[in-house]
């Protein structure tokens, strides 16, 4: 009975703690945000999935991207503006067609305190060209050379414009030979980069802590730890904001963003990313071998209505298939237009006056649920009957791999910011299935234009054939290319020196708080 | 001997049937609870026969307004409007339809499949009962949702497979209740007389068993028609239910989650209509299991 009366004295001593410290929790935050103390040190980021891995060569997906940009870095490296600028290579030179020199930095320490030799740009690039996640980002590579400690040559097939860009994708990051052989197949979750930020520590499926590199060649950042929290509900991101947990978020959702926008203590920073979504045919399916039937569809779509209803206004109207911030963006090619009439009258050209049966197909993820319902309503306007089906990421893109579909919603990032990356896959015939082109679309005169474009390196000439297929395309409508997603990013008032970085991958070198 | 079985065995069939039914329904109406939810229940059954009637389906039920989205209660939109402007009233109604329907076949499904497993390995006992027992063992131990989740995702999202995922998830609860059924009334006299005239096994079983063991059956599938309801808006929840446009209660609820802090009423109504209706179903099980049971009476 006494021991009884313990255990519950216990229980109520713990209880009270419990609600005092919870209590706490909730005030403390926000009296440090009205404070608004410079010196903070310490950020947290909250996006809405996990890493998969941090070994580059290992995987080639966002959440991923966005902490490996701040453990590595690239040869080469995109900016902010999309512009190519010095990474780890010091300068580079193109000696002929096929043949680039670059010259490393000196001086360059890993965090596990090796020098960065050539050698490990020549062992990352080969042991990338054997991944089959993304070899295919520097297929073009014949040979990587290191003839001296700081010079690296790399050897191309074929002659290949957007060499540069594609070196600047993180999944290019440079790697320490040492440290890979060293961690074997645990390396995905023992990263060492050259990096401003160190990898420190890795709780699977809720966050991934890393803390300043002092000896960074660009000087020691100004914040000296770096929490990257997976919240996948995005209501829930932007909760984290209010109450002060969360730092920065990204991908605000559409319906949240008025009221990060509207709080006083927080900004909410948005622009044009480099990513696309759009509905594709499958070309080789009844009806859709019709042009007249993918133009029909084209023109009963109201790209408005979804940008206003499922994005709250967070997207541009898309014509051509990339946006206006990649390289080779047609500026003359205009959206299709909303109109009934028109669609009606391509369906009677098509002899489908009395309209089809077809499927739309979309993963669960709820705005492309939501845009597949709305387009549902305005394809019956037109006769077209569309079933909607649900299906799960995986079986998703292995079944529209394998071209088992009628029309199905997906999204498309050039990530590289160069046509090259954003329509080879899409359109080239050779891509068909898994590599991109799920529309099994084929044209021997794009095909043509897309490899002018690529083996070219006049940055003219390769416009030329880039504005060529996007006329083309777009008038052939293998896809209705719905609109450019505008990326969104909501933080505290104090944090200074963030910048969005069109590919999703933003910077947090130079953040201070 | 012979006359007295027969009349004996008559006697829970045809000739009383109905005044046992009667009788049923009189011990239960003194339940207040009970026919509060038996109340509820027919309203619901009205509303999913008129649905066309009160709220046009083409029209208003999938009729997307997206200038109208998200908006309050009114006198227009009883009940609000959804994500797409469609209107919450119109579409609650026409999800009764596809909730009762899939709760009914459902528990339908189960009800045959699980009775005639049941009924088979009560009868017969020995090794049969055995090997259906162990196997019904089995499916218990996996949990009934997941199963159906499964199920769902090996043959697609629609209606029907909604209605057998859900149906052969509950299958073992109805094996074991109709065995034990069985078990008890395998022994008795009018069973052994049947036998001794010479009728089948299947006349039996049909004729003589099914009919007795109902009871329970009765009220397991009234509280499994609850539990069928609230599977089919979870699993809609998670996208593996009814296809939109279709409406569909859980859907509904997971369509406004992300509207939750802006447009309450998206989530709150159809959250409340599947409360009331599983509270209802659950009081009149339990007024049955009462009314039913000849024990309690006395």
């Amino acid at each position: 009975m006494l021991r009884n009366k313990k255990i519950a004295a216990v229980l109520a001593l713990v209880l009270m703690f419990a609600l005092v410290v919870t209590g706490c929790g909730g005030q403390k935050p926000a009296e440090q945000g009205e404070n608004a103390v410079p010196a903070k040190e310490e950020i947290v980021v909250a996006q809405g999935a996990d890493a998969k891995s941090l070994d580059p060569h290992a995987t080639n997906d966002q959440p991923s991207s966005r902490v490996m940009k701040q453990i590595y870095n690239t040869l080469v490296t995109a900016n902010e503006d999309m512009e190519i600028v010095p990474g780890l290579a010091e300068k580079w030179e193109q000696k002929d067609e096929k043949t680039w020199e670059f010259d490393i930095r000196k001086g360059v320490k890993f965090h596990n305190g090796e020098e960065l030799k050539a050698s490990d740009v020549k062992f990352t690039l080969e042991r990338m060209l054997k991944s089959d996640k993304v070899a295919h980002i520097v297929e073009a590579i014949e040979s990587v050379e290191a003839p001296e400690d700081y010079k690296v040559v790399i050897k191309l097939k074929e002659p290949f414009g957007p060499i540069l860009s594609h070196l600047s994708h993180t999944a290019a990051s440079i790697l320490n030979e040492k440290a890979v052989t060293e961690a074997g197949d645990n390396y995905g979750q023992n990263p060492v980069g050259t990096g401003p930020f160190k990898f420190s520590n890795w709780q699977a499926g809720d966050k991934i802590e890393l803390v300043a590199n002092e000896e960074y060649f660009e000087g020691a950042p100004a914040i000296k730890k770096v929490t990257f929290r997976n919240i996948t509900e995005g209501t829930n991101r932007t909760i984290g904001l209010e109450t002060g947990e969360v730092d920065i978020a990204y991908d605000i959702e559409p319906i949240d963003k008025d009221k990060v926008r509207n709080n006083e203590k927080l900004t909410l920073i948005e622009e044009p990313s480099l990513s696309l979504a759009y509905i594709g045919f499958n070309v080789n399916k009844e009806p859709f071998n019709k042009k007249e039937v993918r133009q029909a569809i084209n023109y009963a779509i109201n790209r408005d209505d979804i940008i206003t209803a499922v994005l709250n206004g967070a997207g541009e109207k898309a014509g051509a298939p990339i946006g206006p911030k990649v390289f080779g963006h047609n500026p003359n090619i205009k959206p299709y237009e909303y109109n009934v009439e028109k669609a009606k009258e391509l369906m009677k050209q098509a002899g489908l006056e009395g309209g089809f049966k077809t499927t739309l197909w979309t993963n669960d993820n709820p705005v492309r649920v939501q845009i597949a319902q709305i387009i549902q309503a305005q394809l019956k306007e037109i006769g077209i009957d569309v079933a909607i089906e649900t299906l799960e990421w995986g079986s998703y893109l292995d079944r529209t791999a394998r071209g088992e579909h009628d029309m199905f919603i997906l999204g498309w990032v050039t990530v590289t910011g160069d046509a090259d990356y954003g329509m080879y896959a899409l359109f080239h015939s050779s891509a068909k299935g898994g590599a991109g082109n799920r529309t099994f679309y084929e044209n021997p005169q794009v095909d043509e234009l897309l490899e002018k474009g690529r083996t070219s390196v006049d940055t003219s000439e390769r416009e030329k054939a880039y504005f060529e297929v996007q006329k083309i395309v777009v008038e052939e409508a293998p896809a209705a290319n719905l609109y450019y997603q505008t990326q969104n990013v909501g933080m505290q008032k104090g944090i200074k020196g963030f910048r969005l970085h069109p590919a999703g991958h933003h910077r947090l070198f130079g953040v201070s708080y | 001997m012979i006359k007295m079985t027969e009349t004996q065995a008559s006697v829970p069939t045809t000739p009383k049937k109905r005044s046992i039914w009667l009788e049923v329904f009189r011990r239960m109406s003194k339940n207040k609870m009970a026919m509060f939810g038996l109340a509820i229940i027919i309203i619901l059954v009205l509303t999913a026969v008129f649905a066309d009637v009160i709220a046009p389906y083409e029209e208003v039920a999938i009729k997307q307004n997206l200038a109208q989205r998200l908006q309050g209660p009114s006198a227009k939109h009883w009940l609000g409007t959804d994500e797409f402007g469609r209107d919450i009233f119109a579409r609650l109604v026409h999800g009764a339809r596809v909730s009762l329907k899939v709760g009914i076949v459902a528990v339908g499904i189960s009800i045959l499949i699980g009775g005639t497993l049941g009924a088979v390995a009560g009868y017969y006992g020995g090794k049969i009962d055995n090997v259906i027992m162990r196997a019904m063992d089995i499916f218990l131990a996996i949990p009934s949702i997941l199963l159906a989740i499964a199920i769902v995702s090996a043959l697609g999202p629609s209606l029907f497979n909604l209605m057998l995922a859900i149906g052969i998830s509950s299958v073992p609860s109805y094996a074991r209740i109709v065995r034990a059924s069985v078990l008890s009334l395998r022994d008795q006299e009018f069973i052994e007389a049947a036998r001794a005239i010479g009728a089948s096994d299947f006349r039996i079983v049909t004729k003589h068993i099914v009919p007795n063991a109902l009871a329970p059956v009765i009220v397991q599938g009234t509280l499994g028609v609850a539990g069928a309801i609230l599977s089919t808006a979870g699993l809609s929840f998670i996208g593996l239910g009814i296809q939109p446009p279709a409406p569909e209660w859980g859907s509904m609820l997971s369509g406004g989650r992300a509207y939750l802090r802006y447009a309450w009423h998206v989530t709150t109504f159809p959250g409340l209509l599947i409360m009331i209706t599983i509270l209802a179903l659950n009081l009149l099980g339990d007024g049955l299991r009462d009314a039913l049971d000849p024990k309690l009476k006395q």
